[in-house]
């Protein structure tokens, strides 16, 4: 490969070009990195990372945090022991991973908390977080003695993470939904709109290739109608204009009505994809399920769905990736989210008019950088496994 | 054979079911229709659209708004401003994307990877981020309106505003656009009579060559004829107020710039696709009748995966006029901010919401309904 | 299932648009009588027969006062970085607070835009509005809100820089002003520079705005000139200082700040109100918070305000003038927050960043405009 870059006139002078600008732009990424004063993200860094959330009550996002790492450590462990059991069932091999694959595939993620943490001004959320690392460790150990009922449901080890995680951060007077903010408000709106979206955006797929053209109608209605206008206009329509819908006091905080729009909205893109994931699967399969006599609804079940999921996994991550990227959008309502919080902080009085912004906003474009490539990661490792495209 | 009962005949659920479903949803339309209604009635807000026609009183930037003007046109200069980012935006970001998406597949080791970088890069980092960044690191940081840089006299460059030379029309220059318009049409019959031309006698047709010099010639004589309306104007300083020439705000610049490079780096990664799902097989019998490289993609890879490319990539137009409305962060009058600006100022938000919804709903239509005559034409007849 | 084209999305998105359209413009006519009944001034002197709501009674059941504040203007609404909120208006709030609830600290507070702040509080969002926003009439009619006391009596003005040696509006024909949109500041300037061409920059927030002001891409900016002075107060020495700001001497607006309620809740409103009106009757009679709860003389016009017993013929009797607040609502309210004085020098005193002096702010025996009605 490297033997074409001088193999003809032509190509020796594109390399020559492009070496030349990338050196330059390398030389003055690291010249400015260099100088640059990092003062503003060590003073701000809690305002970058969690808003406005009450410093005395940081021991309960601690909880929370912890909470959501033994959720996912005993998942992990359950998602292997069920492929483990299902392996030695059918009396095939089960070729276990080791740690170090783990480590490839969420580098990134450990060394972005490394490089947050680097930032700390004490050496207590260093800590903490090694905690967190011991408990998703003793997580996934405690998870070798789960007994075999609960491997075959392992969704409610997940139900039950999100109900702990929601009771240590708002239960017995702690901290309500308004004031999560920064970067945990873009990871909380992520995964809720993910899970919100998603069943939403399939029953409107299916909604769409309805018989009944009543429902398709609607169905189609309102796909287009969602996936015609920004995202911009839905966040001020909830925060302008959902209050006046409903009659009286009663009133849904910020937040809710905020996540009530970005799932209206991400529903519309989701049914899209699954709908493109629908059409790709042949007839043939199901009129080979009705030859068996399986209901329509069993053949969108056990046989369409899983087949036109697995066909456009690299499209439904990208459209999870473009919601995340989405949540800088809060910022219009007033939400504090990262990118806010790092603009607010380059107008603090101590840090204002030094041309900050270069410094902070890069630093900011770090996380969702790090975020969205793990997930695109990710489902090129799933489609992988899966054989999306070979099969 | 006797009919099943009405409560298990399948042609009475489907009408009852559909029945059920209409009446939900225009029951809860009609429902929270009321709501809104009262609640803006308790409160002493307008529930209709009447508050279009009264005056607006703010200035727009860049424009001759006339604050005495009524919303709806402050909506219109709005509707201008995205237009105005949508219709330059476009071809930009169709071209960089296509270079970008060819480079990544360059044999040239280094261009494949500064490309691979690139787009590695501004795909995952949320376009809003992006524009703050060029706003405030790259236009913010041009010399300020009180002291522009204005190289070679052809520009005058400050972070307020960016002008360079443009035309100025005189009269007589309605004249020089119909003739324009005639050349137009005389430059397609000769590339047809061309065409033709060569599909009987087989020479080459050199069509392009002479329908350009048909069109240029006629526009020149033309020119002179109409006693040489257009003409260049130059930027002219005066203390601070800029006449002539041909630019736009630096704001305006910043939404362009950003979200052409965020967009492109995603129709890069849809050309790359679009070119590596032509079959492997066109390649290799492009190389058997000796094509070089650059016919091969000209001719062969590049039509088929523009085809391919086409939807998805209609997809990027929309998604790039839907984000001009992030211009609201930086101040640029599009007509998402003066829809803020309108709520901010009291005039009723749903009903501005809904007018804002509508004109997005028309750009998004628009663009859908344009590309998609180009994408029937180039259909695969039989697919 | 064929596909739609293009045509067919337009007629269905045409329906879609009738069907919300029919819905918005539905409902009867009976609008006359329902705007008569929600903004109807019924006097009522007991709290169950408020007119309209009862935001007295949801917020005490409530236990909480939502307070729509700023979060980015030094010394009025301003947050630090462990999220604790400061300012004129904030103590406000924690006035309205320890009125209703007994306790100041008893507010959540929630920093709005400024586009969003009317929204918010004609949805119900909040309680009551203290942001420095100024009292007009197609506020008060359009808006659906009432604004109450004046707190703090502004003006708007400009800020330029020194070196361009500009020294009234008149000079700056041409030139481009930052402005924060949906604000009254935005017609104002409009209306002051009239026929003179100038370039008008619109923000939605203040951040974005700091950093356009100071790169030099609008040579003025306009704002109340509290906040302009808070500004220049903080303007780091690199830029060159305080020194390099000149904030012209004219004021072409006046702009008095105060905190707004939703209309249709009288009672609400004169709760409101009296909180602040209580500040001010304190300062008059050199109530503090340090001598606020020990006072034991026998002034009636005092012991009336603070709800202390007063002795008469019939016995001990304490003043109930029927807001629907507890007899003590002043004392609350001065020993936990203060008096006016007290806010205003803890806040944007001569003391602090923006050393504003008291000028008009100050009591009417002291020439100023701040003047408490008698309680009684």
């Amino acid at each position: 490969m490297k033997k074409n870059l001088f193999s003809n006139w032509y190509n020796s002078l594109l390399t020559v070009v492009f070496g030349a600008f990338i050196l330059w732009v390398v030389y003055s990424l690291v010249k400015y990195l260099i100088g640059v004063d990092t003062e503003i993200i060590r003073v701000n860094l809690r305002l970058y990372m969690t808003g406005r959330f009450p410093s005395e009550q940081l021991a309960r996002l601690w909880g929370a945090i912890y909470v959501a790492t033994a959720t996912v450590a005993l998942f992990a462990r359950a998602t292997v022991r069920n492929a483990q059991m299902k392996a030695t069932e059918a009396g095939l091999d089960f070729e276990r991973s080791h740690w170090t694959d783990v480590v490839r595939r969420f580098w990134p993620i450990g060394a972005l908390i490394l490089f947050t943490l680097s930032f700390t001004q004490t050496i207590t959320p260093t800590l903490l977080t090694l905690v967190a690392a011991a408990i998703g460790l003793a997580a996934y150990w405690l998870g070798g003695m789960m007994p075999k009922w609960l491997i075959h449901r392992s969704w409610i080890i997940v139900v039950a993470g999100l109900v702990g995680f929601y009771a240590v951060l708002v239960g017995f007077g702690g901290v309500g939904w308004d004031l999560w903010q920064g970067f945990f408000v873009n990871i909380v709106i992520t995964v809720a709109g993910i899970s919100l979206a998603f069943p939403l955006g399939l029953m409107l797929a299916l909604g769409r290739r309805s018989t009944l053209p009543a429902v398709r109608v609607l169905s189609v209605t309102y796909i287009e109608f969602l996936r015609g206008v920004p995202m911009i206009t839905l966040l001020l329509m909830g925060a302008f204009a959902l209050g006046f819908l409903i009659p009286g006091d009663f009133q849904f905080s910020l937040f809710l009505r905020l996540l009530i729009a970005i799932t209206l909205f991400q529903s519309a893109y989701i049914a899209e994809v699954v709908r493109g994931g629908l059409q790709s699967v042949p007839k043939g399969q199901i009129e080979a399920a009705q030859s068996v006599g399986l209901s329509p609804w069993k053949t969108m079940r056990l046989v369409v769905l899983p087949q036109a999921l697995r066909n456009v996994i690299p499209a439904m991550v990208g459209q999870f990736i473009s919601l995340f990227k989405d949540t800088t959008l809060v910022f219009i309502v007033g939400l504090l989210d990262l990118l806010r919080a790092v603009q607010i902080s380059t107008a603090q009085p101590e840090f204002f008019a030094q041309g900050l912004e270069a410094v902070v906003l890069p630093f900011a474009a770090l996380y969702f950088w790090v975020g969205s490539f793990v997930m695109s990661r990710e489902s090129r490792r799933l489609e992988k496994k899966l054989g999306v495209g070979v099969r | 054979m006797k009919r099943p009962p009405f409560w298990r005949n399948i042609r009475v659920i489907r009408a009852a079911l559909q029945i059920v479903a209409v009446a939900v949803v225009v029951g809860a339309f009609l429902y929270l229709g009321n709501n809104l209604r009262n609640e803006l009635v308790a409160k002493g807000l307008p529930t209709d659209f009447s508050f279009l026609s009264q005056p607006t009183g703010v200035n727009i930037a860049d424009s001759d708004f006339d604050p005495a003007s009524p919303v709806w046109r402050a909506l219109l200069v709005g509707i201008k401003n995205t237009f105005l980012l949508v219709i330059v935006g476009i071809p930009f970001l169709t071209i960089l994307g296509t270079l970008i998406g060819v480079a990544r597949l360059s044999t040239n080791w280094l261009v494949a990877k500064a490309a691979m970088v690139y787009v590695e890069t501004l795909r995952n980092i949320p376009p809003l981020l992006i524009i703050l960044f060029v706003f405030n690191a790259v236009i913010l940081q041009l010399p300020p309106p009180r002291d522009p840089s204005t190289p070679l006299d052809w520009f005058v460059i400050s972070n307020l505003k960016i002008t360079g030379p443009g035309f100025a029309a005189s009269s007589g220059a309605g004249a020089l656009l119909a003739i324009a318009l005639f050349a137009v049409l005389a430059a397609v019959i000769v590339g047809i009579w061309r065409t033709k031309y060569s599909e009987t006698t087989g020479h080459h047709s050199h069509r392009v060559l002479w329908s350009l010099g048909v069109f240029v010639a006629i526009v020149l004589v033309g020119y002179f004829l109409t006693g040489r309306p257009v003409s260049m104007s130059f930027p002219d300083l005066d203390g601070r107020v800029i006449t002539g020439g041909f630019g736009g705000l630096g704001s305006y610049f910043a939404v362009l710039i950003a979200l052409v490079m965020y967009t492109a780096s995603h129709v890069a990664e849809i050309v790359r696709g679009s070119i590596q799902a032509v079959p492997k097989g066109q390649t290799e019998a492009a190389n058997a009748i000796a094509l070089s490289g650059f016919q091969r993609l000209r001719y062969v890879i590049l039509p088929q995966a523009f085809r391919i490319a086409l939807p998805p990539i209609i997809n990027q137009y929309l998604n790039f006029a839907k984000n001009t409305s992030l211009a609201i962060a930086i101040g640029f009058t599009e007509i998402t901010l003066i829809t803020f600006q309108a709520i901010g100022n009291g005039y009723p938000a749903p009903q501005l919401i809904l007018l804002l919804m509508g004109a997005y709903l028309l750009f998004s239509l628009t663009i859908s309904l344009l590309v998609n005559i180009l994408n029937r034409r180039l259909q695969l007849v039989g697919n | 299932m064929q596909e739609e084209t293009p045509l067919k999305r337009l007629a269905i998105l045409l329906l879609a648009l009738g069907l919300v359209l029919a819905a918005c413009d539905s409902g009867s006519d009976d609008t006359t009588t329902t705007a008569a009944a929600a903004g109807g001034d019924e006097t009522t002197t007991t709290a169950a027969a408020a007119a309209g709501g009862s935001m007295l009674q949801t917020v005490q059941d409530r236990g909480t006062l939502n307070c729509g504040v700023n979060d980015a203007v030094p010394g009025f609404g301003y947050t630090d970085a462990d999220g604790n909120f400061s300012g004129f208006d904030v103590d406000y709030c924690r006035a309205v607070a320890a009125a209703v609830l007994g306790d100041a600290n008893a507010v959540t507070f929630r920093p709005l835009t400024a586009q969003q702040r009317f929204t918010a509080l004609q949805s119900g969002e909040i309680d009551v509005l203290i942001r420095n926003t100024t009292f007009t009439s197609s506020r008060d009619g359009r808006e659906g809100a009432t604004f109450l006391t004046t707190t703090f009596y502004d003006g708007q003005g400009m800020m330029v820089y020194a070196e361009d040696g500009i020294t009234s509006i008149d000079d700056m024909a041409n030139l481009s002003v930052c402005v924060l949109s949906g604000t009254t500041t935005e017609l104002n300037l409009a209306a002051r520079f009239g026929d003179t061409p100038y370039t008008p920059l619109t923000f939605d927030a203040n951040d974005q705005l700091q950093a356009a002001f100071v790169a030099g891409q609008c040579d003025g900016w306009t704002s109340d000139k509290s906040q302009l002075a808070g500004v220049r107060s903080n303007f780091p020495e690199s830029e060159g200082g305080p020194e390099a700001l000149v904030i012209l001497d004219e004021t072409f607006s006046k702009e008095p700040l105060g905190p707004v309620v939703t209309d249709g809740d009288t009672q609400w409103a004169q709760v409101v109100n009296w909180v602040v009106l209580a500040t001010i009757t304190a300062e008059e009679w050199d109530l503090t918070s340090a001598n606020v709860a020990s006072y034991d003389g026998d002034d009636a016009g005092i012991r009336r305000f603070l709800g202390l017993e007063i002795q008469t013929d019939e016995g001990a009797t304490t003043f109930d003038p029927g807001l629907g607040l507890p007899t003590d609502f002043a004392t609350q309210v001065i020993s936990q927050v203060g008096n006016y004085g007290e806010i205003f020098d803890r806040n944007v005193g001569p003391d602090t960043a923006l050393g504003l002096s008291r000028g008009v702010n100050a009591l009417w025996t002291d020439g100023g405009l701040l003047y408490s009605p008698p309680y009684r």
